[in-house]
Parts: structure tokens; sequence; C-alpha cells
């Protein structure tokens, strides 16, 4: 036969061979990522990769979950809910996902939520805060090892009860998150403590990604209140501080509350501009729990990336991990089967075990809240002081009559 | 009344800011009637240049004040030679969309290079805190230094266009290329300057505002908007109109923002829809002649 | 081409659309139904940009607009789609007639520049006004019903909305083409070309702009009610000005000058955008380069060029 005829029967045969062979490995079991990875917040999104692919690195190592290899693919949200269901699409039908985690933003989940019944994988929410999820937009699919607004208003009017400050507002951002936390944290605080005053028509909402905080800066000011909760995150809580600073704002003796102001990604931009002296909250503080399994993902996650895992990254990690006992509960990789052993599941986590409530898929956790204290130099952050870890089930309401699952 | 005045002084440095910024825009399309919607981008540039110089190299601040702008007008004169220069000749569309795959190009460019996240640079150290006023207010030591860069760029752009030779050459291409050609001008030379020159505002405005704002890819949408609002207020091509412009976008800002924040979102495109309805051309702008 | 050889390809065309569930993996459906809702939108801004001459960088705001009223329509009143694409229609329509008298008085770079205000007006309001439209969350969470005049179909199926969509967007695309093919679309191609000497002709170009502007801000606000079901989500990010940008790029690529110039370029936008952002994340940084490139080199957009390059070959041919 002709040279040409044979070197292309040549080629189609170490084609077909290697087809063969690659075929012969095993399947990974997928996951699909939806993260913020763009925008004043994309380091959350970032941080959360690095959890997530130490967690599979991890279970890779110690041979994948029933034989098979965990592989990971994260995809940029945009803080848009339109473009996560594109990309959700987009994972279950075209990339074949077997599993979905992520959701920086609550009005992503608002919109996304409603969407997963169709594509039937279950998804793990990480970050996203809005009860709503977890409420009236429950479904089967959805799950939320993360602290929700309800939780970590609970602990904020804890602590804002125990500061003595009479006169309340806000400054959050605009958006469910940032109405919701003012939403609960009136409510909670009002049960904790009946003579506080909520000064209702002076609160601020600016926009999300605003750039000039001053203006509310100014009007919260001359509002005098006693305390504010800032339920800011991310890059506006990083220009907030910063502009604050420039005016004086902490030095007027109130009580600061931020909600979500101790996490990682906003204190290592900050640096030692973050006051002493004020009151941070978070989902997951890694100065706080004192176990081995925290100790562990701590060291492991320093020497993987060389800073402290922010709650972003402890919840990705633990996003995997509980997928991976879920998986094997089941002894399958389908998705009813992992549900229905995800739900009511315990898993033990940095923050001590936890535990998938079967009535509303909301794990029982607390918020870590703690005061700034001087700078940790080692980790280039503000230490923080006299931390509260509050117990998941105390600072968890009873399940939504809206949620039946 | 302490709240009016601070609201006022955060009007200022707001609007001379947007100033330096749209000045240049309007250099740009009175030289080359080109609307240049990458000028947000070159703003972004000059505050990641900031960046890079300071954080990167570990210049001091008033160095990269300096040089930052310089990088970016080189730039400027790269992207007009090569992209540029074929839709001079064209109607505005063509111009518009031109400058728009630019700010696609650079806004990723950012990204590839810096990332997705933020980046934060802080004023030096004579800059930084806040200086006591009158009334209990305190009012940044940086926004003080915003207001004097701000009045010393008007100063400088008046000198040059009314008192120096190139300034009469860049109106007079502006005005009429074709009899500036005659006239042995250079006018490839006055329209590559000019871009660059508008580019070295932009990023100055860039480099002034890094310390004030979070350095991240999406600032430079966020300031063409504006510069659009200001300079259409003011009156395209007009300098004076870019200053008033620059003012009154600042008053809504500082004004809009404290007493209707609610509004805050709408209030510059009902401002500018307002001017636009009776003064179609700005309210300091001529009719440009065909 | 001649006439008959013309439809035989369209028809063969829709054909083939029209059975693509049947032949492209599922996932493609999305895509598929995505190309002709931005196709429609696209062609409604050339009715403005290609035929008319204007550019308008508002044009997302019918689009926009016609979003939120089929979203707010099947959130709480759960009417059938038709009626509300209806309602998108005139909805977009009436915005456009609002926003068109202010603009269409101005020149140019004046109208380009009202027309992005406007647009982030609609944006501005959509986002702020959370009692009514909940603000940056945007209408999520309902459900598309049934079809109404009585066809009973499962438009939760992605193949079957999308077959939905094929069919309404084909029907509006005709009734647009014989808007832009009638006189009425003559006079505003010679509007474009030269708008002195039409005015000269004694005819209202201002009237006549309007009516153009008026037009494609309703099919605009079609595209939009047809684009929340499908997105599940009517957000502000629909009017804003990124959003208007997408039919500018779609039809400078496809080809300003042909009726058909924007489908293919929300073909090529849309295709290029899944393949690219599979491969990378700095989709953005080549959508920019492919558009420099175009607007430089090939002003013609895709079709334009080819059709000039059949058309040189055939002169060069004749004897």
């Amino acid at each position: 036969m002709k040279a040409s005829t044979r070197s292309t029967l040549l080629a189609v045969a170490m084609a077909a061979a290697f087809a063969a062979g690659s075929a012969q490995a095993a399947d990974p079991i997928r996951i699909g990522g939806i993260y913020l990875m763009s925008g004043s917040a994309a380091s959350y999104g970032e941080f959360a990769k690095q959890g997530a692919t130490l967690a599979i690195d991890e279970i890779n190592a110690q041979g994948g979950v029933l034989g098979r290899q965990l592989s990971i693919q994260i995809e940029d949200s945009q803080g848009k809910a339109a473009t996560a269901i594109q990309v959700a699409r987009k994972m279950v039908y075209q990339d074949n996902v077997d599993l979905m985690m992520g959701l920086d933003s609550s009005g992503v989940a608002q919109g996304l939520v409603p969407v997963l019944p169709e594509l039937g994988k279950p998804f793990m929410i990480t970050h996203a805060a809005t009860p709503d999820v977890t409420g009236k937009l429950c479904n089967k699919y959805t799950f939320r090892l993360s602290v929700n607004v309800n939780q970590n208003m609970m602990g904020a009017a804890d602590i804002a009860a125990g500061t003595g400050a009479v006169k309340w507002t806000t400054i959050g951002p605009d958006y469910a998150f940032g109405h919701q936390s003012w939403e609960f944290f009136s409510k909670y605080l009002k049960e904790k403590k009946p003579d506080a005053v909520l000064m209702e028509d002076q609160l601020a909402f600016p926009r999300f990604g605003a750039e000039d905080f001053t203006p509310f800066i100014n009007s919260v000011m001359e509002s005098k209140p006693d305390g504010i909760l800032i339920s800011l995150w991310g890059g506006d809580l990083v220009n907030f501080v910063r502009q604050a600073n420039d005016r004086g704002f902490f030095k007027q003796g109130f009580k600061v509350l931020m909600s979500v102001g101790a996490a990682t990604e906003v204190l290592t931009a900050l640096g030692d501009q973050m006051p002493a002296d004020i009151w941070l909250g978070t989902r997951y503080w890694y100065g706080s729990w004192d176990n081995p399994i925290n100790t562990k993902f701590v060291e492991a996650y320093k020497k993987a990336w060389n800073q402290p895992p922010s709650y972003n990254a402890e919840g990705a990690y633990m996003a995997v991990y509980s997928f991976k006992d879920a998986i094997e509960k089941a002894g399958a990789v389908e998705p009813d089967k992992i549900i229905a052993a995800l739900a009511g599941l315990t898993v033990p986590a940095p923050t001590g075990d936890l535990t998938f409530r079967a009535g509303d898929h909301q794990a029982l956790i607390g918020p870590t809240w703690g005061l700034t204290g001087a700078m940790n130099e080692a980790d280039k952050i503000r230490s923080l002081t006299q931390l509260h870890n509050f117990e998941g089930a105390s600072v968890t309401p009873p399940v939504d009559p809206e949620c039946k699952l | 009344m302490a709240g009016l005045g601070l609201a006022l002084l955060n009007s200022l440095d707001i609007g001379l800011l947007l100033f330096i910024i749209a000045v240049g825009l309007n250099i740009i399309f009175g030289v080359l009637n080109v609307i240049n919607f990458a000028h947000g981008a070159l703003y972004m540039l000059g505050a990641y240049m900031s960046f890079a110089l300071m954080a990167g190299l570990g210049l001091p601040f008033w160095a990269t004040l300096l040089m930052a702008p310089l990088v970016v007008a080189g730039v400027a004169i790269l992207i007009d030679r090569s992209m540029l220069r074929f839709v001079y000749q064209r109607e505005v569309a063509d111009s518009l969309l031109l400058t728009f795959a630019l700010l696609l190009i650079l806004n990723e460019s950012v990204r590839l290079i810096w990332g997705t996240g933020i980046h934060v640079i802080d004023p030096p150290v004579p800059l930084r805190g806040a200086i006591d006023l009158p009334g209990g207010l305190s009012y940044p030591r940086y926004s003080v230094f915003v207001l004097i860069v701000g009045l010393c760029t008007l100063l400088g752009l008046w000198l040059l266009f009314n008192r120096t030779r190139l300034g009469k050459i860049m109106r007079a291409a502006a005005l009429d290329r074709e009899m500036a050609q005659v006239l042995c001008i250079n006018t490839r030379l006055v329209i590559t300057g000019a871009f660059a020159f508008g580019a070295w505002l932009a990023a100055l405005g860039g480099a002034v505002a890094a310390p004030m704002r979070a350095i991240d890819p999406g600032m430079g949408d966020k300031i063409i908007i504006e510069s659009f609002i200001v300079v259409v207020i003011g009156g395209l091509g007009s300098f004076p109109g870019a200053l008033l412009g620059a003012i009154v976008l600042g008053l809504i800002h500082g004004l809009g923002g404290r007493y209707l924040p609610d509004a805050n979102l709408v209030l510059p495109y009902i401002g500018m829809a307002l001017v636009l309805l009776f003064k179609p051309h700005g309210l300091m702008g001529a009719r440009k002649s065909a | 081409m001649t006439l008959p050889l013309r439809l035989f390809f369209l028809a063969a065309a829709l054909v083939l659309l029209y059975a693509l569930p049947s032949l492209a993996p599922f996932f493609y459906l999305f895509i598929a139904t995505q190309i002709l809702i931005l196709g429609l939108f696209a062609a409604s801004f050339n009715l403005v940009f290609g035929y008319t001459g204007m550019l308008s960088f508002g044009h997302a705001a019918f689009f926009g607009m016609g979003a939120y009223a089929t979203a707010m329509l099947l959130q709480s009143l759960h009417w059938p789609l038709l009626a509300c694409l209806l309602v998108s229609f005139a909805a977009g329509l009436i915005l456009a007639l609002v926003i068109g008298f202010f603009c269409v008085r101005l020149d140019e770079v004046y109208f380009a520049m009202l027309t992005l205000a406007f647009g982030m007006m609609v944006f501005g309001v959509a986002h702020q006004w959370r009692s009514v439209t909940n603000g940056s969350d945007g209408i999520s969470g309902f459900s598309v019903g049934s079809l109404g005049l009585g066809l009973d179909f499962t438009l939760g199926n992605p193949a079957v909305y999308y077959r939905v969509v094929l069919v309404i967007v084909v029907l509006a695309s005709l009734a647009l083409y014989r808007i832009c093919n009638s006189s009425f679309g003559l006079i505003l191609r010679a509007i474009r070309q030269n708008p002195e000497r039409v005015a000269f002709c004694g005819l209202n170009i201002r009237l006549y702009r309007l009516a153009a502007f008026t037009i494609a801000g309703g099919f605009a606000g079609l595209a939009g009610g047809l684009m929340a079901p499908f997105l599940r989500i009517a957000s502000p990010e629909l009017a804003h000005w990124s959003t208007s940008a997408e039919p500018v790029l779609m039809t400078i690529l496809g080809g300003s000058g042909y009726f058909l110039g924007p489908f293919l370029g929300a073909g090529v936008f849309v295709l290029l955008e899944t393949w690219i952002t599979s491969l990378t994340q700095s989709w953005m940084l080549f959508l920019g380069i492919i558009l420099a490139l175009m607007v430089m080199f090939f002003r013609r957009g895709l079709l334009g060029t080819v059709l000039d390059a059949l058309q040189a070959r055939r002169r060069r041919r004749l004897p």
C-alpha cells in the first residue's frame, strides 16, 4: 500500500489504542463550583478555590472516594444570578458534574436555588447567607454548611446587648444580605435588650460595589448612634474602613460590630488599618478552635498557600469533605442517594461536629465573634481577642414553616 | 449646617478629580474627533501603574505620581499608532466602537496581569489622617491634596491653551485640521500628542485616586460613565465646560449622596438628560462646524 | 441567488433549526435559545443603527423593560406566556416612544450619549426601587405556566421552550423584515445616507426616526420577555449599558448592512463566548481583539465581507 495510507492507518491505530487506554482509567467524580472570581470580592472565590483544592488533594492522595478521584472546576458567577444559572446549566449538561457547591452572594443564591430542582444535582452552599434558601426557597437539592444571617445575627445581637449601647443603626450593602442582616439583628436585639432603640429612618444602604462611602459615613456620624451594625463585606468593607479611618469614624466612641468583618480577605487587605476594639464576626476563625482537625487543617492550608485560612476557604474545604462522607455513606454517586445520606448527617469539621438538619438542610453552626486586638505579626493581620464561638444549636431558629422538605 | 459643609467639601474633591479625567476626554474629542470609550480604562491603568511602581518596585509616592502617567501616555502612543489611525477619517460611531474594543482589551489585560482581586496602596505618610475643621468636622488630608492637584491642573491647562503656542496649535488642529495642515503644522504629531496628553491626564487622575479608592479591574467602567456625564453636561470639546460639568456632577454626588441616598444612582443621569434637553450641546458647548 | 433558491435554503434552515432538539446535545438547546433571543434583540437594534443610522447605546433599556414585565406578570398574576409577551412588546414600545421623543432631536454623538444616559436611568430605577423590582436581587422564583391560546406545552422543558422561542422569533423577524423592506424602510435608509436631502423632500425626518426607534423598542421588549423565563430571573443588569453593547457588537460582527447580519452576529458571538470561556477566563480579551479587527478592517461585518468577496469574484469572472 502507499506510504501515506500506511502512515494514516498507523495514526488511526495509535489513536484507538490511546482512547481504549484512557477509557480504562476510572471516571473522576466531578464537582462544579460557582464563586465570585472577579470584581471587588474576587479574593473570596480565590480562597474558596484554595480550600476546595486542598481538600481534594488530601482525599485523592488517600485513594479518592469509592475508588474514584475527585476533580473540580470553579467558574465565576460575576455576582449575577443570571450568569450563575447559565454556568450551572453548562456544568450539569455539558460538563456532567455530579455535585455542585458555591455561591458568594445572597442575591445570586436567591436566583439560582429555585432552578436547582431542574438541574437535579446536590448543591452545597458555603457562603451565601440569606435565610431564604433554607427557608421559603428550600428544596431537597440545596444544602448549606455555612452560617446564615439568622445564626450570625443571633450571635451579633448577643454581643450587641453585651456592649450596653442603646441606639443602633446599620450600614449594609443594598441587596438581600444587607437588608436581611438588619431585619434579623433588630428583631433579636429587641428580644435580648428590650430597651434598645432602632434608628429605622437613619439606616444606610450603599450600593454593593460602591466606591465612595463618605456620604454614608458622614450621615451616620451625624445621627450619633451608640452602636452600629456593619454588614458590608469584601472590597466594600476595605474601602469603607479606609475612608472611615480618614474621617475619624472609629474615634467617635461608637460600638461597632462588623458582621462578617473577620474575613482574612478583608483583614489582609487592611493590615493595621483595621482598627482595634471593633467586634468582628465570621463563620469560621482559624484561631478560635482547638481540636486536631482544625490544627491539621490550618497547618496544611498555611503550608500550601502561605496564609491563614479564611472562612470561605474552610467552607469550601468542608463542602468537599461533606460530599465525601455522604457518598461513602450512600455507597453511590447518585443524586437522590447522596441527598438522603446528607440529610441529618454529622461530619467532623474544624469547627466541631457539623450536622445538616434534615428539616431544612441547614447546618447547625454558630458564628464566631471577637474583638480586634494587637497585630498578629506572623500572619500580618489583626488578632481577635475575647473570642466567642457560638454554639450552633443555640443560635439556629427552628425550621422555617415555609420550608417543607 | 456642618453636614452641608462636609457634603460640599466632598463634592469639591470628587468634582476636581472628575475634572482631571474628563478634560482629557474633551481634548481627545476636540483634536481627534474620537470619543474615547477606553478613557476609564486609561484611568484604571494609571492607578495600576501606581500600584505596580509603589508595591512592586518600592518607589515613593511622589515618583509614581510622576512616572505612572508617563508610562500610560507611552501606551497611548502605541495604541494611537497601531489602532486609532484607522478610524480618524471615519464617522464617530467607528471610533466609539474601536475604543470600546480597546476598553475590553485593557480591562482583561489588567485582570491577566494583576489578578481579579482588589489592591490597596496607602497615601504617603504626610498626607495621611485628617485635619480638624471648625464645627467639629474632619476632612482627610489626602482630599486636600486632591484639591490642590486639581487646581494646579486647571491652572496649568488654562495657561497651556491660552498662553502657549502649543496650546494654540492644538486648538487650531481641533477647529480645522486641513487648514492646520496647510499651515505646515504637523497634524499627525498633534493628533498623537493630543491622544497621549489626554491619556496622561486620565492616568494622572488614576494615580491620584489610587490611594483613595480600592484598585480593582472594575474601576475603569465606573469612571467612564461619570466622565461621559461630565463632558455632556459641560459641553463636548469645551474646557471650562469640563470644569463646570465636573463641579455639577461632584455636587450631585456629594449632596445627593448625603441627602437623597436612594436616588443617588439615578440622579446623575437625570441631570445629564435635563441638560441635554434644554442645551443639547452642553452648558458651555458650541456647535461644532461639520 | 435567485428567489426560489433563497427561499429553499431558508426553509431548509428553518427545518433544521426546528429539528435541533433531536440532532444536537442537550446543552446546545440553551445556546440555541440564547442565540435566537439575542438575534431578535440585535435585529431590533439594527433597525435603528444599520437602517436609520443612529448609534444607540441604551437599547437594553427596552430589553430589560420587557424582561421585567414578563417576569412580574408571571410571578404575581401567572398569565399565559403569550399574554405576557404582548405586554412586554407594548412596554418596550411605550418606553421607546418616551425615550425616543427626547433623543431623536439630537445627532450622532449626543444621541449615543443620551440613549446611554436613559438606559442607565432605567438600570438605576430597576436597581433602586426595591419595593417594586426587588432591587439588585431581581425578580426570580417564577415558573412558566401555560403558553396561552389553549395550547398545552410544558414550557419548563428546554426543548419545548426552544421551539416556542424559534416560532416566535421567526414570526417577529418576518414582521421586522417586512418593515425594513417597505417604503418606510427605504426612507429610513435614505435618512441614514443623507438626512438633509430627505428633509428637503419634505419629510419630517424626526418623526421617521422616532417611529423606527419606537418599533425597535417594541421588538427589543419582546426579546426581553422571551429572555426572562429562559434565564429564570429578571435583574437590573439586563438594562445596563454593558447589555446594550451586546447587540452593537453582534451587529458589527455580522454586518449592519444586511437583515440577517445581526442574527449571524448573535450566533457567532454566543458560540465564540461558549467555546472560548471553556478554554480561558479571558473571553473579553478575545472579544475586544475581534471587535477591534472587525472595526478596523472588516467594517461590513462577516456577512458583508463574505458577500463583498463573492460579488468581487463574480465581477472578475465577467468578460
